[in-house]
């Protein structure tokens, strides 16, 4: 029998235990965001009622626990990202799965997520160093402590977009749901409930790294993109462009003779290019799971 | 020998009438995991405005407050589903009084769906209503 929204909160993370980690944020947050609003407009006009009276007749509506969480189990079971890892085993040949990867969404949504880091880096990143950096010398002043507090709501509105971005592009489940805080608390609980919560900070170092990351990872992989397309179109370019690709210093000519394996060169540097694209996206994705989701 | 045969067939009753409540409850629970998505679409599409989930709850609330069709916390793992298969949208607002709201937008291919599900819907009522009618008068 739960007393309050809190105790509720915790039976229904323990009825969720070895799910995944975004499920659990996200149903504690349809929880907790339901519960809330069933609570304030129970209790209004009703001064007599007490909040345990109260839940008790929230709880049996919304349903206990047991069963939200055998409810979660069962759709998540059968709701996938859409780039999900798919479980069935490899039966392809080796070479087949080499320059299969061309034909896997997977690989080419994270080649896209890591040539669109470029804009998020920037934006994101440039924000969290911008802004973070602005409202650390604001601290100063009295004004500076509510502009620290919208700054780092700021970076958790960030965290959820970058989250679904990740999902949508990388096929790791993370959380749909925003965090709030709870709205009964005053304006400086709420700040140090925003301060002292790791997930915040985790969230902030995860902004501030994607400036770094994100131009490593457009440059990076633009790079290897150009190359490829290049070296796979090198008889062209030089034979009927008269465009040297420049491989043995500037403006100079690649001797005919190499030209074929320059460009086969070319056909084998492209799938390599996606093969490293999909295990940057995996590795990232692990990351920012790790960082951006606070269960 | 008769007392004990008494006790005996009270027990029965009484696990004869825990068997129905819970074959009951599992009947409810299995026609309501495949008439939930169906419901929420409908009312999404009925809605002139995004509605967010605690709102959905109560409406379903109102219209059918005899029958618990499903418990108000199973609709929002059903709105994420609909959400990842693409018939619905959704965006999140903050709200004054409480915690950001996510409100949900039936789509176009949302409301295709709705439209051949609806069909099944009614053939599959049609059918169930004439076997069991069939039943009746036997």
């Amino acid at each position: 029998m739960c007393k309050d929204i809190n105790q509720y909160l915790a039976g229904l993370k323990k009825e969720l235990e070895g799910c995944d980690p975004a499920l659990i944020q996200d149903a504690l947050s349809d929880a907790e965001g339901h519960l809330r609003m069933a609570l304030d407009e129970a209790l209004l006009g009703k001064p007599s009622l007490s909040e345990t009276e109260a839940i008790a007749s929230i709880i049996e509506k919304y349903g206990h626990p047991k069963e939200i969480a055998s409810a979660y189990r069962a759709i998540e079971s059968r709701t996938s990202p859409a780039l999900s890892v798919s479980r069935e085993k490899e039966t392809r040949s080796s070479w087949a799965r080499f320059f299969g990867v061309l034909a896997e969404p997977k690989a080419w949504g994270a080649f896209f997520y890591m040539l669109l880091s470029l804009v998020t880096g920037i934006v994101f990143g440039g924000w969290a160093l911008f802004a973070g950096f602005i409202s650390l010398c604001t601290l100063v002043f009295v004004i500076g402590i509510p502009i620290v507090g919208l700054f780092l709501l700021s970076i958790r509105g960030i965290a959820l977009l970058e989250g679904r971005i990740v999902e949508a592009l990388l096929g790791i489940r993370m959380p749909s749901r925003p965090l709030f805080l709870d709205q009964h608390l005053s304006l400086k609980g709420k700040f140090m409930a925003l301060v002292k919560e790791s997930f915040t900070w985790k969230s902030l170092l995860y902004t501030a790294l994607q400036f770094p990351l994100g131009l490593i990872y457009s440059f990076g992989i633009f790079l290897l993109f150009a190359l490829s397309l290049s070296f796979i179109g090198s008889p062209l370019l030089e034979l009927v462009f008269h465009l040297p690709l420049e491989l043995f210093g500037p403006e100079a000519f690649t001797p005919v003779w190499l030209l074929p394996i320059v460009s086969i060169a070319g056909f084998f540097l492209l799938p390599l290019t996606f093969h490293l694209a999909k295990w940057v996206g995996k590795i990232h994705g692990r990351y920012a799971k790790s960082m951006l989701v606070k269960v | 020998m008769v007392i004990k045969s008494n006790v005996a067939s009270n027990d029965q009753e009484v696990r004869n009438l825990a068997y129905t409540a819970d074959a009951n409850k599992k009947f409810q629970k299995e026609l309501n995991s495949g008439s939930a998505s169906l419901v929420l679409l409908s009312i999404l599409a009925q809605a002139d405005e995004p509605m967010y989930g605690y709102r959905i709850a109560k409406l379903m609330e109102v219209d059918d407050e005899s029958v618990p069709m499903m418990k108000q916390g199973a609709l929002y793992p059903v709105l994420r589903s609909l959400e990842s298969s693409g018939l619905l949208e959704s965006h999140v607002d903050p709200s004054v009084s409480g915690p950001p709201r996510r409100y949900y937008r039936i789509t176009k291919s949302g409301l295709e769906t709705l439209k051949s599900w609806t069909k099944i819907w009614s053939q599959t009522k049609a059918f169930v209503d004439g076997i069991l009618k069939g039943k009746t008068d036997v």
